[in-house]
């Protein structure tokens, strides 16, 4: 399976990741210029957070070997896919128990903001042909996907 | 090798999916009393008809054919652990070498006026308590659900979107009593009102007599008022499934008895789920399901594949009504010489109980972003002081490290 390797040491904090996450999940068509930042309907799925000396930790779904989102998930919806690897969600069968939120042991998932009857959660840009946007965005290589 | 499990819930699926995983070639014969598979979580969408019963399916499309589980429906009446054979309501039996007990829970009705004999009086548990509910509430305005726990709001919820008239009877001061506090429990109270439906807290039922119809009409409170209904949904508890085991031998008390690997007190016996009295939630019911496949398999322990029910920690709930989202975690009463640290605003409200630097307990609603780090803080006992922020900033980030293969591990 394939995995986003994260180098905390080389990230600087810029977020570029975010903004092609949410860039790549928008609902309107259009480009990063007029993508509105400020909307809850536009949400990244990963996350740069600060440690307490201020340095940056990129916290992205680790697609686990043995989730727990997927060992919390009583609709079908979250599941690990035997084939890619991948922790796929599925929004259609969801039935918004958020236990999924409360099982990830890194704090990657979270309801959506607007409505609290979705999860958001990294797809690895299924839509693009399963090459993660926020890697190609990050200027300082601090992420990267590696068959592991 | 014959793999027999009976129950098809949490446990008993989770169980037959990993057992699959390890011997391809294995015999795996699921014997259920459930007519379809469904999801006891989702209930409440089908009572407000959010979902059909196709719907509350959690198994994929064709689980049963693509992993050759031959599924029977029937009720299991008694294990006879001597000639290894289970015996099935229509007389049939059926031999094993592997047994797992993945029955699950029933609804307690309590011992009060003709509750238990009226025939407008339910559980709800499973997708045919479900079925029943729903039928009759076609020809009733006026539903009266005893206890504001998690089932009975499910209850209530899925009955009022119906554009039924509820009321809620419970004993505690406040609705969901075990899982929330004061301030978390009036946000959700003010909710359901909002929606229609009344409660009585504080008080409990003391009298309801059936009717020559054999249903009851009205029930007396202890606080001396009268509630007229039409039909009444029991949310006042669960007991295991154990009453099949009789005379099998195997060790049953509150729930059946069993160790870390899932093992009975009888050989080649293994429960997991509700059933074991262990937990009454989703996630351990799969957890111990998927231990217990694993010994029955014969699997050894490995890095990175336990075989073994370590992670128990339950006290652990997620709540969803109307949009207002809440995380309950642990201990929810601070004892003498806890601190206790509240944040509020319009839209949140955070509480968590402290001793000597570790969280016992926290209660997160109206904003759950994130929040699984603190599952593993509290279960872990991870002292959070020393990482220059408040409590309610830690993420991920303040306890950040990497592993093998680019896993995240938990720098503590
Ligand atoms: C309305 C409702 C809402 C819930 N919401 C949540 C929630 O939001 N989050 C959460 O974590 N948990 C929730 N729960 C609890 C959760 O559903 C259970 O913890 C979980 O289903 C346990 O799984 P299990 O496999 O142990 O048992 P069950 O799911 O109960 O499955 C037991 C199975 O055994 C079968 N069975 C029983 N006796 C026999 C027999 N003699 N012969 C053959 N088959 C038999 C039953 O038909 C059933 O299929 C809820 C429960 C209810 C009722
Ligand atoms: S959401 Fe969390 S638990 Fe699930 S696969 Fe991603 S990192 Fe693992
Ligand atoms: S919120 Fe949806 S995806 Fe998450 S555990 Fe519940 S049903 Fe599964």
């Amino acid at each position: 399976m394939r995995r986003i390797i994260v180098e905390y040491e080389k990230c600087d904090g810029c977020k570029n990741c975010s903004v092609a996450c949410m860039q790549a999940h928008r609902k309107s068509a259009g480009t990063v210029y007029d993508l509105d930042l400020t909307s809850p309907e536009n949400e990244s799925r990963n996350f740069i957070y600060q440690a307490g000396d201020g340095t940056y930790r990129p916290i992205f779904c680790r697609h686990c070997d043995e989730p727990e989102c997927v060992m919390s998930c009583m609709s079908g919806a979250l599941k690990k896919d035997a084939a890619s690897g991948l922790v796929t969600y599925d929004e259609k069968r969801c039935g918004s128990c958020f236990m999924c939120v409360m099982n990830c042991p890194f704090g990657v998932l979270k309801p959506d903001r607007t409505t609290r009857t979705k999860v958001i959660k990294c797809d690895f840009c299924a839509q693009d042909g399963g090459e993660p946007n926020c890697v190609k965005s990050c200027p300082k290589g601090a992420i990267h996907v590696e068959e592991v | 090798m014959m793999h027999v499990i009976i129950g098809g819930g949490a446990a008993g699926i989770t169980a037959a999916r990993e057992i699959r995983g390890w011997q391809p070639d294995a015999q795996i014969v699921m014997i259920c009393s459930d007519e379809q598979v469904h999801s006891r979580c989702m209930l409440h969408k089908y009572l407000s008809h959010e979902r059909t019963a196709e719907e509350l399916d959690f198994t994929e499309k064709g689980f049963f054919e693509k992993n050759q589980i031959v599924q029977i429906c029937d009720r299991v009446v008694s294990v006879d652990t001597a000639d290894k054979e289970v015996c099935l309501a229509s007389d049939r039996k059926i031999a094993y070498d592997r047994l797992l007990i993945a029955t699950g829970a029933e609804s307690v009705i309590p011992p009060v006026g003709d509750l238990r004999k009226a025939e407008n009086v339910f559980g709800l548990r499973h997708l045919s308590d479900a079925q029943k509910i729903d039928k009759m509430a076609e020809d009733a305005e006026e539903i009266l659900v005893i206890g504001a726990g998690l089932v009975g709001l499910d209850a209530a919820y899925g009955l009022q979107e119906r554009g039924k008239k509820v009321t809620v009877v419970e004993m505690a001061p406040r609705i969901l009593p075990v899982q929330l506090d004061e301030h978390g429990a009036t946000a959700y109270q003010e909710l359901f009102e909002r929606a229609g439906v009344s409660f009585r807290l504080w008080c409990s039922v003391q009298n309801a007599v059936c009717g020559a119809d054999n249903r009851i009409h009205s029930v007396e409170l202890d606080s001396g008022e009268t509630i007229s209904c039409d039909m009444i949904v029991v949310a006042a508890g669960v007991r295991p499934s154990v009453g099949f085991l009789e005379g099998s031998g195997i060790k049953a008390e509150r729930g059946i008895e069993v160790n870390s690997r899932m093992e009975t007190s009888v050989k080649d016996v293994y429960a997991a789920g509700d059933v074991t009295g262990l937990s009454g939630i989703w996630p351990n019911a799969m957890k111990q399901g998927k231990m217990a496949a694993r010994n029955m398999c014969g699997v050894k322990p490995m890095p990175g594949v336990d075989t073994e029910y370590a992670d128990t920690f339950a006290d652990k709930n997620t709540i969803n009504f109307f949009g207002l989202v809440t995380l309950c975690l642990g201990a929810l009463q601070p004892e003498e010489g806890d601190e206790v640290q509240v944040q509020e605003d319009m839209h949140i409200y955070r509480r968590a109980i402290l001793r000597d630097g570790k969280v016992r307990g926290i209660l997160l609603q109206g904003d759950i972003s994130n929040s699984g780090i603190w599952q593993y803080i509290i279960k872990n006992q991870i002292d959070v002081r020393g990482k220059g922020k408040k409590l309610f900033q830690l993420t991920f980030a303040d306890y950040f490290g990497t592993g093998e293969r680019g896993k995240y591990v938990w720098n503590v």
